[in-house]
């Protein structure tokens, strides 16, 4: 343990539930094998489908679809890690996914910065990439850094520069949920290897993993595809995430939606799993609702948050570790809502076991970021992790010989046991706050406090020197190609 | 769920009834906890239930009434004359709450709107009591009123997620006799169950006259008890007077009623959570069993509502980042095999709306409808339940809607899975013309506070919509009304207590 990034404190709930019963969750399984059976999933790729073919897969060249015989894929997915590390620059952050804890990530990737002093918005840097990340450092709740915003000053290179930001500004696990395509994916592996130090370690604690997005309904996007696979390559950790929406990208009913998004997620995990056995993945299903007046993609209808627990477990029913949907909200601005509408699927994912989630800090569904949405969700992290941990009924907490001293209409103020256990009672450090003139604090200025104080103060642990000027050589040799891309492209 | 001020639902405009026609109430909508789950394993239970006996039988608890202390004597508990300190045998506790009933029905107006309390089944109510009201048409902060605790009536029967109601705030303007108002404005007002506060013996039996009024005769009324009431002990392990004297004359007339222990970590209870609630415990016990032992079989409830001393400033903090309070206490309650009366929302936020608001409630319906007690507190105030925003009820419906939906039963059927429509869309498709969506949309989404369309594009801010709704209730929910003659007979009731018991404030 080293520098001054405080511990992290995941959720790890004293009891798990399961929200769906073996039968439900069987029924949506072979939902899945049937889809990918007989409609199948839309694979651009021809290097992908050629791939899939090897491999027992059929694939219809002409309308470029692939479908599945159900043993190829449970096959497929028998071969997935159940679980793995997550590796972090500091060892002490390392993320064991091993379904004790629940460790959440900040949310990505937004666009727009919103200044709490001058409450203008501005389209996002690499500048904000590695504040949002210094913020997150300092906070326990973090579990791993997505880089939050994007590096909108490096338009070729983004994802490579959102990295580059990122690293030196957190000593936590980074998920990149940007890096598509074999090219950049081989830099993002580069760079991955130099913070590792050698190809064993990246294997066993890799400090990057990757979120690849999947186009719904049932289709693959080729860059995503090719990248995922140079990355499963190397041992980096990548997951698959559907986002289809109940009533346009998927069928108007949550099962409907579920099981055409879990269908794009496992056609894309079988295909890991069959180029490189073993390679560790993950599976993450946020599937929205549409909005029927105007087509938008919201995400937190009353309806809707059952379908991020159905998510984790089906990912658990496919053998496989999860990145929830937990935080989501579509709310503009700091407040009420992005509280009510962020609690539900955190907790109820929680309990259900999911080993990964994503979400803190941005508002306008993932793409505003203000420092203090960051912080408040964080409060919220840390509600649901007190309320979730084990009740203490030792001797101690029960504190009888007290409570016999002080007797029927006593006191308790003056008792050591009092003072001793008082302290150890957590309370937030933005309710209740209390001026020198004794007015009170609005949570979201003790928030905004928070959240500057930290920015000012906290400095994490830096990067090796010598790390810093490879990583910065390998965006540069980067940037370099993809200029001589774009103006080979221009001619 | 509000079927009628939203857009999208909505019999706003021109389908409204007319002002005090009388408009139907909604059926509830109770959370049915088809995922419940049990936080403190069995051992954990033991040993808060031996703790507690410990407490009861080594400690004791203060009963400062001659009629307790006289029952509790004579069935073989050690009483202490001078201290009025009483101290229970295990085998007295253990055979008085065998007499307990583990379920009861809590009767309403309208019969359709009783509660038969039962496993799996959380019937929420509004807050109570507050003191200060932010004036429904001025939006001024005043002291609170009968006519409030009229318009929460009103309110309360619109919402499906009310179950019953608590007097959200005080009749502050009927002085000593305000919790008999509270009555009568709520009988006047909704159709559903009420839970009162009253205090002391004669006012007590004045609210069983009322009761017996809406049930038409004692017998009436002891089958279907239409009022139950709540009663708070004193932290640390004493009784109020009032309190355990009222209980016994409600206990006696079959009135359910509700003990209530409130402790304080740090002050008036030890600074963990365990001490806190075993101390709440032995209260809340020691009530149950003095009334078991006086009137075997009455029904009686178990609630522990705790809080904390800030040690920073001393202040009063009902909540702390610790929500194990929402489902500790109903699980020791149901392993007494009592039914409990669970502990959710009442921010400490100062106003309606706020993060804070949010962020404290947020987690509470979900956790109490996860270990599922059978009937819950209360929505609606704020500021540590002392003020009443009018629109907070309608902020915290949402989020108790919200929790309601994700533990529903999920439907994994071939209807909902879809598969021939998926089949038919296909890779890269779209669902939007399909006959499916179309049947199906119309009933998924049912749009909360956070999902009404903006005319501009965009959504409205939740805040705003709900204090149109409360507005669009006030204009428009008026719930039949009681019979005139029964009316009457409340306010002649109510003018006789006024005179007997103390002046109007």
């Amino acid at each position: 343990m080293s520098g001054p990034t405080p511990a992290l404190a995941p959720i790890r709930p004293a009891r798990h539930a399961r929200f769906l019963d073996d039968g439900q969750l069987a029924d949506l399984r072979s939902a899945t094998l049937e889809i990918l059976e007989e409609v199948g999933v839309h694979c651009p790729s021809t290097a992908v489908r050629a791939l899939y073919a090897e491999h027992g897969a059929l694939v219809d060249e002409a309308r470029e679809v692939v479908r599945f015989p159900a043993d190829l894929v449970t096959r497929a997915m028998a071969r997935a890690p159940r679980g793995y590390v997550m590796g972090a620059r500091d060892p002490a952050f390392d993320l064991v996914l091993d379904g004790t804890a629940l460790y959440v990530a900040t949310d990505g990737c937004g666009i727009e910065v919103l200044d709490p002093a001058s409450g203008g918005r501005r389209p996002s840097t690499a500048a904000d990439v590695a504040m949002a990340a210094r913020l997150a450092d300092a906070l326990p709740a973090v579990g791993f850094y997505w880089p939050m915003l994007s590096a909108q000053d490096h338009p070729r290179t983004a994802p490579l520069h959102e990295l580059l930001a990122s690293y030196p500004n957190t000593v936590k696990h980074v998920q990149t949920e940007t890096v598509m395509g074999a090219r950049p994916a081989r830099y993002a592996v580069e760079m991955a290897r130099v913070l590792a130090g050698d190809d064993a370690t990246l294997r066993a604690r890799p400090p990057l993993s990757a979120l690849i997005c999947t186009i719904a309904p049932l289709a693959q996007d080729d860059a995503g595809m090719e990248g995922a696979l140079v990355l499963a390559e190397a041992g980096i950790p990548v997951g698959f995430m559907s986002m289809a929406t109940a009533g346009s990208t998927g069928p108007a009913t949550i099962p409907g939606t579920v099981v055409a998004g879990d269908a794009e997620i496992v056609a894309a995990l079988t295909l890991v799993q069959l180029v490189h056995p073993g390679a560790p993945v993950f599976h993450s299903l946020m599937t929205g609702m549409m909005d029927p007046r105007t087509g938008a993609y919201l995400a937190t209808p009353w309806e809707n948050e059952i379908a991020y627990v159905v998510g984790v477990e089906l990912a658990h029913a496919w053998g496989v570790p999860t990145l929830a949907g937990v935080y989501g909200t579509d709310a503009r601005t700091p407040g009420w809502q992005a509280a009510a509408e962020a609690a539900v699927a955190l907790t109820l994912c929680a309990l259900a076991g999911a080993e990964t989630g994503s979400g803190m800090g941005l508002l306008e569904s993932c793409t505003l970021f203000t420092p203090e949405q960051l912080v408040l969700d964080a409060d919220l992290h840390e509600r649901v992790r007190c309320t979730l941990a084990a009740f203490d009924t030792s001797r101690e907490a029960l504190a009888l010989d007290v409570i016999k001293a002080v007797g029927p209409k006593g006191h308790f103020l003056y008792e050591r046991h009092t003072r001793d256990e008082l302290r150890r009672r957590r309370f937030s450090p933005l309710t209740g706050q209390v001026a020198f003139d004794g007015s009170p604090i609005d949570p979201l200025d003790a928030a905004r406090a928070a959240a500057a104080r930290i920015l000012a103060e906290h400095r994490p642990e830096p990067l090796d020197d010598a790390q810093a000027r490879e990583l910065a050589r390998i965006v540069a040799a980067a940037d370099r190609e993809a200029d001589a891309v774009a103006a080979g492209a221009g001619r | 769920m509000m079927a009628g001020p939203d857009g999208a639902g909505g019999t706003s405009g021109a389908g409204a009834p007319a002002a005090n026609v009388p408009s139907a109430t909604p059926p509830l909508e109770p959370i049915r906890s088809h995922r419940r789950m049990q936080f403190l394993d069995d051992e954990q239970l033991d040993r808060l239930q031996d703790a507690t006996l410990r407490i009861l039988e080594e400690v004791g608890v203060r009963f400062p009434s001659e009629a307790a202390l006289e029952i509790l004597g004579g069935h073989g508990a050690s009483v202490d004359k001078a201290t009025q300190v009483v101290r229970f045998p295990r085998d007295l506790v253990r055979r008085a709450l065998s007499t307990a009933p583990r379920y009861f029905t809590m009767a309403a107006r309208d019969p359709r709107f009783d509660l038969h309390l039962e496993d799996g089944v959380s019937y929420f109510t509004t807050d109570g009591c507050g003191v200060a009201t932010i004036d429904f048409d001025t939006r001024q902060e005043r002291p609170s009123r009968k006519s409030d605790v009229a318009e929460m009536a009103r309110i309360a029967d619109y919402l499906p997620s009310i179950g019953f109601m608590w007097p959200t705030v005080s009749a502050q303007d009927h002085g000593s006799t305000s919790q008999l108002h509270e009555i009568d404005a709520a009988f006047n007002n909704t159709v559903k169950h009420f839970q009162a506060m009253v205090m002391g013996a004669e006012p007590a039996r004045r609210a069983i006259e009322m009761a017996t009024v809406l049930a038409g005769s004692r017998d009436a009324l002891r089958a279907r008890p239409v009022l139950s009431n709540l009663i708070c002990s004193i932290a640390p392990l004493a009784q109020d007077h009032d309190g355990i004297e009222a209980a016994l004359v409600f206990a006696e007339a079959g009135i359910p009623v509700g003990l209530l222990a409130m402790p304080t970590l740090g002050t008036t209870a030890p600074a963990t959570s365990a001490g806190a609630l075993v101390v709440g415990d032995a209260e809340v016990i020691s009530g149950v069993v003095l009334l078991q032992l006086a009137y075997p079989g009455s029904p009686v409830f178990h609630s522990i509502m705790k809080a904390w001393a800030d040690p920073r400033n001393g202040n009063y903090v009902g909540y702390s980042i610790d929500s194990r309070a929402r489902y500790a206490p109903v699980e020791m309650a149901h392993r007494w095999g009592l039914s409990s009366l669970g502990a959710c929302f009442g921010t400490d936020s100062p106003a309606a709306g706020t993060w804070q608001a949010g962020v404290e409630v947020a987690l509470d319906p979900l956790l109490g409808g996860l270990a599922s007690p059978e009937i819950v507190t209360g929505m609606g105030l704020d500021r540590t339940y002392t003020v009443l925003y009018p629109e907070a009820i309608i902020l915290d419906d949402d989020i108790y809607q919200r929790a309601r939906h994700a533990l529903l039963a999920e439907d994994v059927s071939d209807e909902t899975l879809a598969l021939d429509v998926i089949a038919d869309v296909g890779p890269g498709g779209h669902f939007l013309a399909e006959q499916h969506t179309r049947t199906h949309m119309r009933t998924s989404l049912k749009r909360g506070l956070t999902h009404e369309l903006a005319p501009g594009g965009g959504y409205r801010d939740p805040l705003e919509v709900a204090r149109e709704r409360v507005a669009w209730i006030r204009a428009n929910h008026h719930p039949e009304p009681l019979e005139t003659a029964k009316a009457a007979e409340l306010t002649r009731i109510l003018a006789a207590a006024d005179r007997d018991l103390g002046a109007p404030g």
